[in-house]
């Protein structure tokens, strides 16, 4: 009987350990997604809720420290100080209270739509030459992006928005003048549907 | 069964710790979002906004911006605290029981927080209903 109740607890322990490396493990690679962890829903961090968890971290590492540490093997503390549980009372009701104000006007609560915008939004780019792009996404900084050349003549790498311009002007029709070119490049939130910004390019 | 105790031991701290590593690691590297974690919010959208020239130009589609004190004294005192207990839980002279908390820190941390609150409250309601003035602004009304 107590081989059987090792095992079973050797299994358990098992289980539960495999269940801990699953959820980091999915927390890791983002497919549990804390982006938002302390955002209120207008996409603001919070400091209420920054709290919150800084709290919780602390006193669950200290209670595992405490039951660990116990003369006798492993225990459960004989008493919580109070001084601990008004702590986590005050950020609790901090919280609360936190939200009944932002809940007192309906656009604390709105959430705000992630924005994408290019930098430079125009730019003149030499012939032959090439330009980086970048995109500041705003409420959602880790989002996949997709570059891409809409319009004139050029590439762009999909991935890295590094536009390179062609190598020499088209030239003119005999008797024509010459005619300045412009290219749009589009970035896109593949995470989102119509999240996207363009950019206008002066060929020159 | 003590290694059974022994792994159960290992099992837990190494969650806690992963967990707080990559809690850790994502604030700093930006993938949880701290933007604005210093700033609050006026409630003044739909209010007319002027220009340098002292002009109007429109009604301001979203709320003010504005660097907070009540945000930063908080986080200090918070961060100040956690680490006070952590240090104190680390170096206990009695193991097995969690150390006394001074009784002037809730005082402190509460004080702190309500400072935060106050300061929330008054910039989220003293400008009147944002909400109200949007909805004018949207039905064109001054």
């Amino acid at each position: 009987m107590p081989t059987l109740v090792m095992i079973t607890g050797y299994l358990i322990c098992g289980l539960v350990g495999l269940l801990g490396i699953a959820i980091l493990w999915l927390i890791f690679t983002g497919r549990i997604d804390l982006s938002r962890l302390i955002s209120e829903p207008n996409g603001d961090a919070s400091m209420g809720r920054f709290q919150f968890l800084i709290f919780t971290f602390v006193i669950s590492l200290s209670l595992f420290l405490v039951i660990v540490s116990a003369k006798d093997g492993p225990a459960f503390p004989p008493s919580i100080p109070g001084g601990i549980l008004t702590l986590l009372g005050i950020s609790g009701s901090s919280y609360a209270v936190g939200k009944a104000i932002q809940f007192s006007d309906p656009a604390g609560i709105e959430d705000r739509p992630v924005t994408v915008t290019i930098t430079p939004s125009t730019a003149t780019v030499q012939y032959g030459q090439s330009l980086q792009f970048k995109a500041d996404v705003v409420r959602k900084p880790d989002a996949r992006l997709r570059w891409e050349l809409t319009a004139g003549r050029g590439s762009i790498t999909p991935d890295t928005g590094i536009y390179q311009a062609p190598p020499a002007q088209v030239p003119a029709p005999a008797g024509q003048p010459t005619i300045r070119e412009h290219a749009t490049i589009k970035v896109s939130c593949l995470d989102y549907v119509d999240v996207s910004d363009l950019a206008v390019i002066n060929l020159a | 069964m003590p290694y059974l105790r022994q792994i159960v031991t290992w099992e837990v701290q190494l969650f806690l710790l992963g967990l707080f590593g990559i809690v850790v690691m994502q604030l700093l590297a930006g993938q949880i979002s701290t933007k604005n974690l210093l700033y609050g919010r006026k409630n003044d959208t739909g209010e007319l906004s002027a220009g340098a020239d002292g002009k109007t130009h429109g009604r301001k589609k979203d709320d003010t911006l504005y660097f907070s004190p009540e945000r930063v004294q908080l986080l200090l005192f918070t961060l100040g605290a956690a680490f006070y207990y952590l240090t104190q839980v680390l170096n206990n002279p009695n193991p097995g029981t969690f150390p006394p908390l001074p009784t002037s820190w809730p005082t402190l941390i509460g004080g702190s927080n309500a400072i935060y609150l106050g300061g929330k409250a008054y910039s989220r309601l003293s400008s009147g209903s944002g909400s109200s003035k949007k909805r004018r602004a949207e039905r064109g009304e001054p």
